[in-house]
């Protein structure tokens, strides 16, 4: 009776009391290509992880009907028999094994003496290959003599031999390189002619313009409508993304900017994986006394990569060069960053900004230790008068500065480790998504703290997902796209989020 | 629409997982207090070992002598576990002391009876040997990033074979009588009380200045009656101590050395940046590393002093001996280790004290001692010693509140 393969009606899921998804739908037709767009955050994966079962039934309300049947999935392995299968962002291939252990694993072809019988799985995923048109790939080759874009083929060819009515491809391009990425599209579309319907995930507006048939567009948590991709353009898409009100939690505060102070020249840095392929592709700019530099872009753009190689920790092989009041320095590690006056809070606090046994009071130390010896030893009046100076100004919720910096809330963490980086005095401060998992009230409290200190002078560069964030507090914005720089806009009344978004999707060349 | 049927699961959920966190709560508040008082714990552990040792050896494990003698057979390990507990706490593991103490108490015997060497310059000369070879070890985990488990794998089996080259292997003696001296000298009895009054003056000064301090800071002091309760225990435990020791013969040397190396230690790691730098690369390295922190110098100092420790390990192995031995040292690396982690040091590095690790040594003393003298199969004993430390890494995981 239904002419659809799967409808999703009205999916809410909640984490601990937050609506990650409010009532979404979304509906594929055999055979179809269906676009899933939103900003970051809005809830496309969590989406697809009910679908997929990795939330399952249970958890989440709304209906999922499969051929016209109600699917109750509760493990993984349910919904891969029911014919769908979710192709991860990071790929979950086992570089070690040969090709066809990877596209068999845990199915393997046994023989009668419950050996793997590897001359029939090796057979069988030759056949498999060269069906999908992939013969050059040996199935006898270990995964890791083949580049990224070759294992994400395999990735397919593993979830077709799992018989998938169903493709799920969650940012399937997003570590391609561009011959890569055309050779995917390419598959993709082939499957679809046979009849296997996929569902595209992409923050990349030209691949879902150029392969899918409708569009299903999603914002914080809520469905927003979907259309036949025929009927759309990319510019209506990227309203129906954005198209969220400005509110006034921005602090705006009026400050004075002066000359320039830091100049970055020519940054690349290649990825330590897949070294064809530039994270960072030669990216110039410049920050001036006492401005907010926001750094917009969709995730996996490269912003990351370029500010940690800006402070000397990032782990590939990268180039370029870093001026301080004109004059060049050589930054090769964090110290000598520090030691120069830059300073950096890292995007994942847990893995990089807090030592977790450490006190609050000791962490925020860390980076001054050796400004505080007398006589060889810590001299602890003035570490604690420091400490309680810190608290105080950040205004950092504790019982104690001695207490554990893992027993403090995720805002309060973050607060201890950007005064970490604040003790050095730097003339310059990067902050990576400094208000990740933070609440509300400590957003608020580190917006006013940003615009109290480029009011005495220092410069900031802040990387942000979100763009009613760097809109709202940024005095000039970079948008980087795919390692490029691909806007420098001065934040005044007419930069809106359409023409950051638009500016982080479209790729130089054309916009040349 | 949809509406009702969604938002009724999310409420139950809500109730249940109210309901599991007052639970969870409770047993973590137990875990919590557990890991709190872990010292104290086995501080117990000992009493009760003690108490059980003295019943079946119809009380000769409680005499004068044979507690003398127990710590004196510490000592050595003692040593060495001062120097693993940090190695520990900066997430890292040194399998080499052992062979590195037989090949520096091998180096000592040879420069005090070969080249008549004097003490004064034997012991200097071997620790900064020892310290060098450490920090070798450290330059290979910290610059090269060879994991410090193969690191030091290879130095277990390297140092042993220039041991054996070195010493042709045979046993080199007769030692100097002042070298063994090192091993089998006592302090005089007024020298240890006096040492006792130092310890418990010591003691006291440091908790009322950091009361004051505390309360200067505006940070929650403890009330005056727990402190004083601690100090009245730690006054009888010195008692006790020194008591006990001059009643047989006063202080031993190595037991002295230890009690040096415990509180220099101790000062290090809760007061120089150096000892506040390794609690940081144990619990975090990246952290630590982007805080602009040269970690690389820090576990390369780490090792280094390992290897300095060994080192006097090693100059008190040969003056207990009374020669150099091309097998001393032989499997010491696990009984500190496992001194260490008895003693609270936790694996995944950034936790641990000096206290902790030498606490952990009298145990696996006491262990070694009290089942000699009740004539227990060594095979028995070594069963007994492996349940001891399974049990010890258990409570740890059991008891910890994160993963």
């Amino acid at each position: 009776m239904s002419d659809y393969l799967l409808e999703m009606r009205g999916i809410t899921k909640s984490f601990s009391g937050v609506k990650a998804l409010d009532g979404i739908d979304l509906r594929v037709r055999p055979g179809e290509c269906v676009g899933l767009c939103g900003e970051n955050g809005a809830g496309k994966s969590t989406m697809m992880k009910v679908l997929s079962a990795v939330h399952p039934y249970g958890s989440w309300g709304g209906t999922i009907l499969w051929n016209g049947q109600e699917l109750r999935c509760t493990t993984i392995k349910e919904s891969e028999e029911a014919g769908i299968v979710i192709i991860h962002q990071e790929l979950m291939l086992i570089p070690q094994l040969s090709v066809a252990e990877n596209i068999f694993l845990g199915r393997e072809p046994r023989t009668f003496g419950g050996m793997i019988d590897f001359d029939a799985m090796y057979v069988e995923a030759a056949r498999l290959l060269s069906g999908l048109r992939m013969g050059h790939i040996n199935p006898v080759q270990p995964v890791s003599n083949y580049a990224g874009g070759e294992q994400q083929l395999i990735e397919i060819a593993k979830a077709l031999s799992k018989n998938a009515k169903l493709l799920i491809l969650d940012e399937p391009t997003s570590s391609l390189t561009k011959s890569e990425t055309a050779i995917l599209l390419r598959l993709v579309k082939d499957l679809k002619s046979r009849g296997t319907a996929c569902v595209y995930i992409s923050h990349k507006l030209e691949e879902i313009e150029e392969i899918a048939d409708s569009v299903t567009v999603i914002r914080d948590g809520r469905f927003v409508g979907d259309a036949p991709m025929a009927d759309l353009t990319t510019s209506d898409i990227i309203r129906m993304m954005v198209g969220r009100e400005m509110n006034n939690l921005f602090p705006r505060e009026e400050h004075p900017i002066g000359e320039i102070v830091f100049e970055a020249i020519g940054i690349t840095c290649l990825d330590p994986e897949n070294r064809l392929r530039k994270r960072v592709d030669d990216v110039s700019f410049s920050l001036r006394k006492g401005e907010i530099l926001g750094i917009a872009g969709l995730v996996g753009a490269g912003r990351t990569e370029l500010v940690s190689a800006l402070f000397g920790a990032y782990r590939g092989t990268h180039s370029g060069e870093v001026k301080i009041d004109g004059k060049l320095v050589k930054i090769r590690n964090p110290r000598e960053a520090v030691r120069h006056g830059l300073c950096m809070v890292p995007e994942d606090r847990k893995a990089h900004g807090i030592v977790p046994g450490l006190g609050v009071g000791y962490n925020i130390t860390l980076s001054v230790l050796d400004d505080f010896t007398k006589a060889g030893l810590i001299d602890e009046a003035q570490e604690f008068a420091t400490i309680g100076d810190a608290i105080k100004r950040l205004r950092i919720k504790t019982a104690s500065p001695l207490l554990p910096i893992s027993n403090l809330s995720g805002g309060n963490q973050q607060k201890a480790v950007i005064s970490k980086m604040l003790e050095p005095k730097p003339r310059v401060l990067i902050l990576d998504e400094p208000t990740r998992g933070v609440d509300v009230g400590a957003k608020y409290e580190i917006y006013k703290l940003m615009f109290s200190l480029v009011r005495e002078g220092m410069s900031i560069i802040m990387v942000s997902s979100e763009l009613p964030e760097v809109l709202g507090i940024s005095d000039r914005v970079l948008v980087i796209g795919e390692g490029e720089l691909r806007g420098d806009f001065i934040n005044d009344d007419t930069l809106t989020q359409e023409r950051v978004l638009t500016a982080a999707i479209t790729p130089l060349k054309r916009a040349a | 629409m949809t509406e009702t049927t969604s938002v009724a699961p999310t409420q139950a959920d809500v109730a249940i997982a109210k309901a599991d966190r007052r639970q969870i709560l409770k047993v973590e508040h137990l875990k919590g207090a557990f890991a709190r008082y872990k010292i104290l714990a086995l501080v117990v552990a000992i009493a009760i070992i003690w108490a059980l040792f003295t019943q079946l050896t119809g009380g000769d494990f409680l005499t004068a002598r044979n507690l003398s003698n127990l710590l004196r057979q510490m000592a050595i390990n003692g040593m060495v576990a001062t120097g693993m507990v940090f190695v520990i706490i900066s997430g890292e593991i040194d399998l080499s002391v052992g062979s590195l103490l037989g090949l520096m108490g091998g180096l000592a015997a040879i420069f005090d009876v070969t080249y008549h060497l004097p003490l004064f310059v034997t012991i200097p000369l071997v620790m900064l040997l020892g310290a060098m070879v450490g920090a070798f070890n450290g330059y290979w985990v910290a610059f090269l990033r060879v994991p410090s488990f193969i690191v030091t794998l290879a130095g277990f089996l390297a140092f042993r074979g220039v041991l054996l080259g070195v010493t042709g292997g045979v046993t080199i003696a007769p030692v100097s009588p002042a070298l063994i001296s090192v091993s089998q000298s006592y302090l005089p009895d007024v020298a240890g009380y006096g040492l006792g009054v130092l310890v418990f003056a010591t003691l006291a000064l440091t908790t009322l200045r950091s009361r004051a301090k505390r309360a200067q800071h505006g940070l929650s002091v403890p009330p005056m009656a727990v402190d004083l309760g601690k100090l009245a225990v730690a006054a009888v435990v010195i008692v006790g101590f020194f008591g006990i020791l001059d009643a047989y013969r006063g202080v031993p040397l190595p037991v002295l050395i230890v009690l040096v190396l415990l509180g220099a230690f101790t000062v290090m790691a809760r007061r120089t940046v150096f000892g506040r730098r390794i609690y940081a690369v144990g619990g975090n390295l990246e952290a630590t590393r982007l805080s602009g922190v040269n970690v690389q110098m820090v576990k390369l100092a780490v090792f280094a002093l390992m290897g300095a420790m060994a080192a006097l390990a090693g100059i008190a192995t040969t003056a207990r001996l009374a020669a150099g031995s091309p097998s001393a040292g032989t499997g010491q690396e696990l009984d500190a280790i496992a001194a260490c982690i008895i003693g609270g040091t936790s694996m995944r590095g950034g936790a641990g004290t000096v206290f902790g690790a030498l606490i952990g040594a009298l145990i696996i003393a006491t262990l070694d001692n009290g089942m000699s003298m009740l004539g227990v199969d060594t095979y028995w004993q070594m069963i007994v010693k492996g349940l001891i430390l399974l049990l010890a890494v258990w409570l740890d995981v059991a008891t910890s509140t994160k993963r």
